[in-house]
């Protein structure tokens, strides 16, 4: 029948315009993050014979299925899965490096050796007042380097701190976001442009959340999602229309603690467990420096405690304060500086106790707890260095092979175009063979 | 499906070429430097030894100042030593011409004159100022050595001995002479002191005692004994002279050491270094060259 000719070559340049259709939206997408590459979903339409009409031929064309979304949801998973745990040691390794910079670049190490050796420098004329004004000098640039140092590890915290929060609300965005998401998706229909655009938004923003925090997913079946927060165990951030609130809690001593509502959250990838291992590696080192501070302390007021000043009364402490931020210089004078031993006349060039202050400093070894703190925090970076290069290439892998499959690639796209512009092209032909059937048949006298 | 997505593409080029080059920037940073170590992460290991070693050179630094300061005070007091020398041979030889039994009492005089003027100039010897204006053999004291009591006598005022200065590495000298350690001597078993022998010549030649060329003789001897306290202790000064070169060579050895291997630990090898960026350069740019060609590959170009 020409009818059902014309019906079936219809139908076919349908589908061949929904296939150009949905060709120029991928080539059109091809740059856009997130997009997934959108294959049309057609399928034929024949009628099953009937009761005596076991042999005929009952063909109607073609039908659009919609679309369907070339989304791996295992790659998918292994994105967020990868991608958390490299944006935490990506974090976690520029906390390392900034805790570097700090004590690094306050110059502890090279005061305290050039405080040292002002000290020996002494001990050639311990009655000179320019060498005894030159270790004061020198002390008092160590008792700075160490506040610089403090400094230092203050700001990292604090931008720690300020990166934890501004990422809670970062998560809590996103979570409202899906919530409202779920609604939507509850309400579309399978297969739809609205659908696959609305799973487009889903993935992005689950990709999206997992670089703060580990979140576990699970779609039901309308491909509404809920998410767990700190792996499959945590607690139920986002269920179908609500969102919970995530919220941190800074301690006393700098360091950050999350919950959800009530029940507390243990993040073990994303930025938000970087800034929260960072903040206690933070309070770390600060208590190392304040440890090489206080020795320093104890042992020059020690030593100068055992000595006589230029003019013969007692030494009293070089240092006041305690810790890395507190440590300051006590002494005004050079000639405070208890070279000579107790019983020592005013004026004595003795330098005895000048040698057991040196010895002293020897034996407390301070430069190399120093030392010990920078090789210490130096190897620590250099190992989240080549974790965080490896988690990246894993990640990186990752979203490559995402990318691969569920990308757009131009050259095939473009040998789509040719072949639904040939099935335009050949179903149009077969609409005008039925014009041609048509009118032959009307030609009949 | 082994296909790539353009995206993908993209994405791995940009990875690939931006990874050469961020080798290559750190490369050219190395040897535009030439200090392999940026940071301590770069290496621990090597920038805590880098550090050990770059303290080393500065207590170096302090050590040879100090030696310079030991050497410059032994030095004066070897000079000092010398005048004290020089000085007591001019006694001795106004000695032996008062030993002279045909002198007349007022030659004898004129002869005491001399000695009590030595006498005066080894006082004053004495209390030489070293570098920093210190007594120079007067110990740890920081006023004079000897303080001149009821007529004209000399008390020593200074410490018992002199401080140690510290050389690096545990070594030290002791920076100078006690005025006792070389003017005190023992005559006939009891101590004296060469103001005291000189200044009892003197008095002797001035008619102090009946017989003033018996005296002159007998003081001779003690003034020999004097001469020889001088000339050893100066060898000693000597020998401390030579042990500060010794430890000033060992330190240039042990500096010359430290700086080798601070640029073997620390510094860019620089024929690696280059050899190195120019393969990382070349591969950078076929992957530059190959990426220009891949990228323009599209079968766009090719459907007219």
């Amino acid at each position: 029948m020409s009818s059902d000719l014309l019906n079936i070559a219809a139908s076919g340049v349908r589908a061949a315009r929904a296939g150009l259709d949905v060709t120029s939206q991928n080539i059109a997408n091809a740059a856009t993050e997130g997009y997934v590459r959108r294959t049309l979903r057609q399928s034929e339409v024949a009628l099953a014979g009937g009761y005596g009409r076991v042999g005929d031929l009952s063909l109607s064309g073609v039908r659009i299925d919609g679309l369907q979304r070339n989304a791996d949801m295992f790659r998918q998973a292994e994105v967020r899965r990868t991608g958390g745990d490299a944006a935490r040691a990506a974090s976690e390794l520029n906390t390392w490096q900034n805790v570097e910079a700090a004590l690094e670049q306050a110059r502890v190490f090279p005061a305290l050796t050039q405080f040292e050796n002002a000290l020996q420098r002494l001990a050639t004329d311990p009655v000179d007042p320019s060498l005894r004004t030159a270790v004061l000098e020198d002390a008092r640039t160590l008792t700075r380097t160490f506040g610089i140092a403090a400094n230092g590890l203050d700001t990292v915290a604090a931008g720690l701190q300020f990166d934890a929060a501004a990422g809670v609300g970062q998560v809590n965005l996103f979570a409202g976001q899906l919530a409202q998401l779920n609604v939507q998706l509850a309400r579309a229909t399978p297969g739809s442009s609205d659908q696959v655009s609305l799973l487009d938004r889903r993935d992005a923003l689950l990709a999206n959340l997992s670089d703060y925090a580990d979140i576990s997913a699970s779609f039901a079946a309308d491909q509404t999602v809920t998410v767990r927060i700190g792996g499959s165990a945590g607690p139920v951030m986002v269920s179908g229309n609500s969102a919970g609130t995530l919220s941190s809690t800074t301690a006393p001593d700098g360091t950050i603690s999350f919950a959800l509502g009530a029940s507390p959250v243990t993040l073990s990838s994303g930025t938000l467990a970087a800034a929260q291992q960072g903040l206690v590696m933070v309070r770390d080192t600060r208590i190392s420096l304040d440890t090489v501070a206080d020795a320093l302390i104890a042992t020059a007021n020690g030593a100068q405690a055992t000595g006589v000043a230029l003019d013969g009364t007692p030494g009293q402490p070089m240092f006041s304060g305690s810790g890395a931020a507190g440590i300051a210089l006590a002494l005004t004078s050079g000639s405070q500086l208890a070279t000579a031993p107790a019983g020592a006349p005013a004026s004595s060039r003795d330098p005895a106790n000048l040698v057991a202050m040196r010895a002293a400093f020897d034996t407390a070894d301070i430069s190399g707890q120093a030392s010990g703190l920078l090789f210490q925090v130096a190897s620590a970076t250099q190992g989240r260095k080549l974790t965080s290069e490896a988690l990246d290439s894993i990640a990186s892998g990752a979203k490559l092979a995402l990318d691969s499959q569920a990308g757009v690639n131009l050259d095939e796209e473009a040998v789509n175009l040719v072949r639904f512009q040939q099935a335009f092209q050949a179903s149009s032909k077969a609409i005008q063979v039925a014009s041609d059937m048509f009118d032959t048949l009307l030609a009949i006298r | 499906m082994t296909s790539v997505s353009t995206s993908a593409f993209y994405e791995r080029s940009n990875q690939d070429l931006a990874t050469l080059r961020a080798r290559a920037t750190a490369l050219q940073g190395s040897i535009s430097s030439g200090q392999r170590l940026t940071t301590g992460s770069d290496d621990p290991v090597a920038a805590a030894r880098m550090r050990t070693l770059s303290r080393a050179d500065s207590t170096a630094a302090i050590d040879q100042a100090v030696a310079a300061r030991a050497t410059s005070d032994l030095t004066l007091t070897d000079q000092a030593l010398s005048a004290f020398a020089d000085s007591l041979i001019r006694v001795q030889e106004l000695a032996t011409q008062a030993a002279n039994g045909v002198l007349t009492a007022s030659q004898r005089a004129g002869i005491a004159t001399e000695i009590e003027q030595i006498h005066g100039e080894l006082i004053r010897l004495a209390n030489t100022r070293d570098g920093a204006g210190h007594a120079l053999f007067g110990g740890n004291t920081s006023g004079a050595a000897y303080t001149i009591g009821a007529g004209g006598v000399p008390t020593y005022a200074g410490t018992a001995t002199a401080s140690d200065l510290p050389l690096g590495d545990g070594q030290s000298v002791t920076r100078g002479l006690t005025g006792p350690e070389f003017l005190n001597f023992n005559i006939n078993g009891s101590p004296t002191d060469l103001f005291a022998v000189v200044k009892t010549l003197a008095d002797a030649l001035r008619g102090a005692v009946a017989d003033p060329a018996q005296a002159a003789r007998d003081a001779m001897g003690s003034l020999d004994t004097g001469l020889e306290t001088i000339t050893t202790q100066q060898t000693v000064v000597g020998a401390r002279l030579n042990w500060i070169d010794l430890n000033t060579e060992r330190q240039t050895q042990m500096g010359q050491l430290r700086a080798e291997e601070e640029a073997e630990v620390g510094g860019t090898d620089i024929a690696l270094a280059v050899s190195q960026l120019q393969q990382t350069m070349t591969v950078l740019e076929a992957s530059q060259a190959s990426f220009a060609r891949l990228a323009s590959l599209s079968l766009f170009e090719m459907l007219r």
